[in-house]
């Protein structure tokens, strides 16, 4: 709609278009009308369900209002910004502790740290909340240390939380604290400043804005996650198993919508500080700066190793509690060996065949939303002409990551599933759930697109015009093969989190499109524990083979395919 | 505005001797980035073979006026005429040009041989003509040799004319140099200037260079642009640019320029530090007010005789071939710079605190109006 009203003031503007012009317009039009109906529309129809009764008629607010007089759903509010507070400062400081052991000190095996603190990001955030049940549940072998508090609750739901957000913070703050400048170093020592005083006047302003932005990354993450506080949360209800269980369990959709729109809000929050953030911090750094070089400090360097390896031995611990969960036979009472709940037989939940769906899912998903997402930053980063489109389109790509998935994956049964909507056959299809997945994880793939892309010399494509090479050309020959690393960064990252990702795609399965996550969730309700376990363990392993076949291609591909890169 | 353009340059065409045929019309181009004006009412012809400079300080539009002429930037109004066909709206693709930027934008991926090739692959062209095309190009450059390498293992200079092959490879009838110099160091930089011009000449390939160096622009152009604020402030050879600026802009972007504040007398005689001088006759130019006198350093000669207008030595510099001495003149409180040369300074035995005679020849001096842009 409103990209037809642009397309017509453009083509009027430019009214001697090339055919390579149009195509151009073509795509940039493909791409916006993919957000539109991938993204805007579903919103808009959610908001509209949230303010109707359940014939569709418009009530107003009514829903809103029947929403804060049911003393049950508005106590997840506060659940959900308690628990999301509490794994914020919990993650958020220990990032910090750990992003400035690998940055700014000389301790050993950092390398091996950063691959073992990357590990949770593999697996769906289920895993974590399984585990801690073997490890802290009534028949837990570490319950003791609970003091008689129980896992189920917040207190599970935070530990649960701190565990697979844990990776995003620290690449955050790893990339903060990686920014220094040793002049002001150099400059605060020949001052005579005490070291505390050189933390408080650079160091920490230095690193602001990175700690300010990735505070509210976490902070979002946490309270839209639906996976921990659904397999650990017990009675403790929060925004995105509220969600769930409206649609869900009472087949109520108004309510679903109404509690969405306030999911939405701390998210939407979030995401326009974020933004805020982001343009303020723009050329912080000068291009003169020298990096800061560590020198080796015996006391400090083994301080921040034994911090960093307890963080990775928690990972390990975790991760290896699923993975032990998944071989007995059965836990407290028979602990022998067995391989039989990976057979997933006799149970509800798809097995197998959901992990073969699941892959199916991750493939297409990492295949076409790679092309889509690069192509499209390509055209809205080095294009001429079309600006306001261009505009739009990047303003747009930007929107997914202010949408949580369990909005989303809302949004689409009400979008999708309207009766009259000509795209209805969509729905329950596989299709669907590339089309989901894809658009909740875009923006990322989109940033990064969007740095490499400005990395390039801006004149590769007037080169190719003056050289009468078609446009499509120059981005086959040059640009993709010079940014393939951040394509294959993009590739696994949506391979990855299509894999696991559960909160979005939760509503729009069928039976035969069930996944791997969702296996892991219904197995879980249905009291199968180890076979949820091995389902866990089983998408995590997936995760990880690829992202080992990711690092060794992108080492191949740099050391010999890629020879151009190094001078000489 | 156009006509007087057209007429201008007209009277100024160095090529008299040959038939001019023009290959580039640039009629009224004006660009207009919302409330700024980088181009106002440009118009301009390029003749068949030459090579033109635009001339200018950052911010003139020089480099818009080659985006523009290359389709990578639309004009906001006016037209271009190439070779007798309006392009004003064609995209670059469709039309006649090959460009070497300043960044040189080689695609670090390809080597030396797919990069000069790239333009030929794609007018399927077969293997044994494109390898001896790239060949023939790589020789020109002097860059035989060099054809499995790839750019990053190219010094500046080299990766320079790989470019330059890169653009002429498909034969373009326009050939557009964007700064093409700049980010190289001065030695190569000189080197290369010789051998592009040489080039030039030898394809005779009509070529536009961008670049705010007057050196690079007097001693490679036939014909330089000198533009500023979005403008053409003049358009000559680089004799008439060097010695009849047009402007007051112009004759202070070149070189160096002497302004001194004097009193119009006549058509051709003013009063300088109340001593009178003879000038080029000057038009329009109002008698009994203030006028600013341009003289060239090198055009000033020091005498040891003190009649007429003379002035006190304050500093020396030694520039080598030449002596740079600044004096504050006689009755005035105006300073002036003139260069001696080297083998004329021992026998003037310059010395701080002299009083010497100054001779500033009337075919020198330039009269403009006060408050004119200058640098």
């Amino acid at each position: 709609m409103t990209a037809s009203l642009l397309s017509k003031s453009l083509l009027r503007r430019d009214a001697a278009v090339s055919p390579e012009a149009l195509i151009r317009l073509l795509v940039l039009l493909a791409g916006m009308a993919l957000l539109v109906v991938g993204l805007l529309f579903p919103l808009f129809a959610m908001l509209v369900k949230s303010v109707q009764d359940r014939s569709g008629d418009f009530i107003g607010l009514a829903n809103f209002i029947r929403y804060f007089q049911t003393p049950a759903l508005v106590n997840s509010i506060a659940n959900s910004l308690s628990v999301a507070l509490m794994a914020t400062v919990t993650v958020v400081s220990l990032a910090f502790v750990c992003a400035y052991g690998i940055t700014r000190t000389c301790m050993p095996g950092k390398r091996l740290f950063r691959m073992l603190a990357i590990l949770p990001i593999l697996a769906p955030s289920l895993l974590p909340a399984i585990s801690l049940v073997y490890l802290f549940g009534n028949q837990g072998f570490l319950r003791d240390v609970l003091a008689g508090h129980s896992i189920y609750g917040p207190i599970g739901i935070v530990m649960g939380m701190s565990f697979w957000i844990f990776p995003h913070a620290l690449m955050l703050l790893t990339t903060a604290l990686t920014n220094s400048d040793a002049r002001l170093y150099e400059a605060a020592e020949a001052l005579g400043t005490p070291k505390w005083r050189t933390f408080l006047t650079i160091t920490l302003p230095g690193v602001r804005y990175g700690l300010i932005s990735c505070l509210f990354v976490v902070f979002t993450l946490a309270i839209t996650d639906f996976g921990v506080p659904k397999i650990i949360g017990g009675q403790f209800s929060v925004l995105a198993t509220d969600v769930y269980r409206q649609v869900v369990g009472q087949q109520n959709f108004q309510m679903g919508a109404v509690v969405s729109v306030i999911l939405l809000l701390p998210a939407v929050l979030s995401f326009i500080v974020d933004r805020w953030i982001q343009r303020r911090q723009v050329a912080q750094l000068s291009a003169r700066a020298v990096p800061w070089q560590p020198t080796p400090s015996p006391l400090r360097d083994w301080t921040f190793a034994l911090l960093c390896y307890t963080v990775a031995g928690i990972i390990l611990l975790v991760i290896g509690t699923a993975v032990y969960a998944s071989l007995i036979q059965f836990w407290p009472y028979n602990l022998s060996f067995t391989l039989q709940h990976y057979t997933f037989q006799g149970l509800g939940g798809g097995g197998w065949g959901a992990w073969f769906n699941s892959l199916k899912l991750a493939f297409s998903v990492a295949l076409i939303g790679t092309l889509v997402i690069f192509f499209n930053a390509w055209l809205i980063e080095k294009s001429e002409g079309y600006r306001p489109l261009r505009q739009g389109l990047h303003f747009m790509a930007m929107l997914p990551m202010a949408v949580p998935g369990m909005v989303l994956g809302l949004a689409y049964i009400f979008f999708f599933n309207q009766a009259g909507n000509p795209l209805n056959w969509l729905y329950g299809t596989m299709a669907i759930l590339v089309l989901n997945t894809l658009v909740h994880f875009y923006t990322v793939c989109h940033l990064t697109s969007v740095t490499a892309l400005k990395q390039l010399d801006p004149e590769f494509e007037a080169v190719g015009a003056s050289l009468k090479v078609p446009f499509w050309t120059t981005f086959s020959r040059v640009t993709l093969p010079v940014s393939l690393p951040a394509v294959l960064d993009i590739s696994v990252y949506l391979f990855v989190n299509a894999m696991t990702t559960v909160s979005a795609v939760v509503f729009l399965y069928n039976s035969d499109t069930r996944l791997a996550s969702v296996a892991v969730l219904h197995l879980d309700e249905a009291g199968y524990f180890s076979s949820a376990a091995a389902m866990a363990v089983l998408i995590f392993l997936t995760s990880l083979v690829v992202k080992l076949l990711h690092s060794a291609l992108t080492h191949v591909l740099l050391n010999n395919a890629q020879r151009w890169r190094q001078a000489g | 505005m156009q006509t007087t353009m057209t007429s201008l340059l007209a009277a100024d065409s160095p090529t008299v001797m040959t038939p001019i045929t023009p290959h580039l019309h640039i009629e009224a181009v004006t660009k207009k980035f919302g409330s700024f004006t980088a181009l106002d009412i440009i118009s301009l012809t390029i003749n068949e073979g030459e090579f033109v400079c635009f001339l200018g300080p950052s911010g003139c539009g020089k480099t818009t006026l080659l985006r523009t002429i290359a389709g990578l930037s639309q004009q906001t109004s006016g037209k271009l005429i190439q070779r007798g066909i309006d392009v004003s709206t064609l995209p670059p693709q469709a039309r006649d040009f090959g460009i070497v930027f300043q960044s040189y934008a080689l695609f670090p991926n390809l080597t030396v041989f797919n990069n000069v090739a790239y333009g030929l692959r794609n007018r399927r062209a077969d293997r044994a003509r494109i390898n001896y095309r790239v060949t023939e190009l790589l020789a020109l450059v002097n860059l035989s040799g060099s054809e499995h390498k790839y750019p990053a293992a190219l010094s500046g200079g080299q990766q320079q004319r790989v470019a330059l092959a890169r653009a002429l490879a498909t034969e373009p009838g326009l050939l557009l140099l964007d700064e093409p110099l700049s980010a190289l160091d001065a030695r190569v930089r000189g080197h290369l200037r010789s051998q592009i011009k040489a080039l030039q000449a030898r394809l005779g390939v009509t070529t536009i260079m961008v670049t705010h160096d007057q050196e690079e622009a007097l001693t490679m152009a036939d014909r330089i642009v000198v533009m500023n604020h979005g403008v053409i402030e003049q358009v000559g050879t680089p004799a008439e640019i060097y010695h009849q600026p047009a402007s007051a802009f112009v004759a202070s972007f070149i070189g160096t320029m002497n302004f001194l504040d004097v009193t119009v007398n006549s058509a051709d005689q003013v009063t300088l530090a109340a001593k009178p001088l003879t000038c080029q006759p000057h038009h329009n130019m109002p008698l009994g007010e203030t006028a600013r006198l341009a003289v060239r350093p090198e055009a000033i000669a020091l005498t040891q005789q003190q009649q007429g207008l003379s002035g006190e030595v304050i500093d020396i510099e030694f520039l080598g071939a030449f002596q740079r001495v600044t004096l504050r003149l006689t009755g005035a409180d105006q300073t002036l710079l003139a260069d001696v040369p080297s083998r004329d300074s021992t026998s003037l035995s310059l010395y701080v605190g002299q009083t010497l005679g100054i001779h500033i020849p009337a075919e020198a001096a330039r009269l403009y109006p006060v408050g004119s842009d200058h640098l």
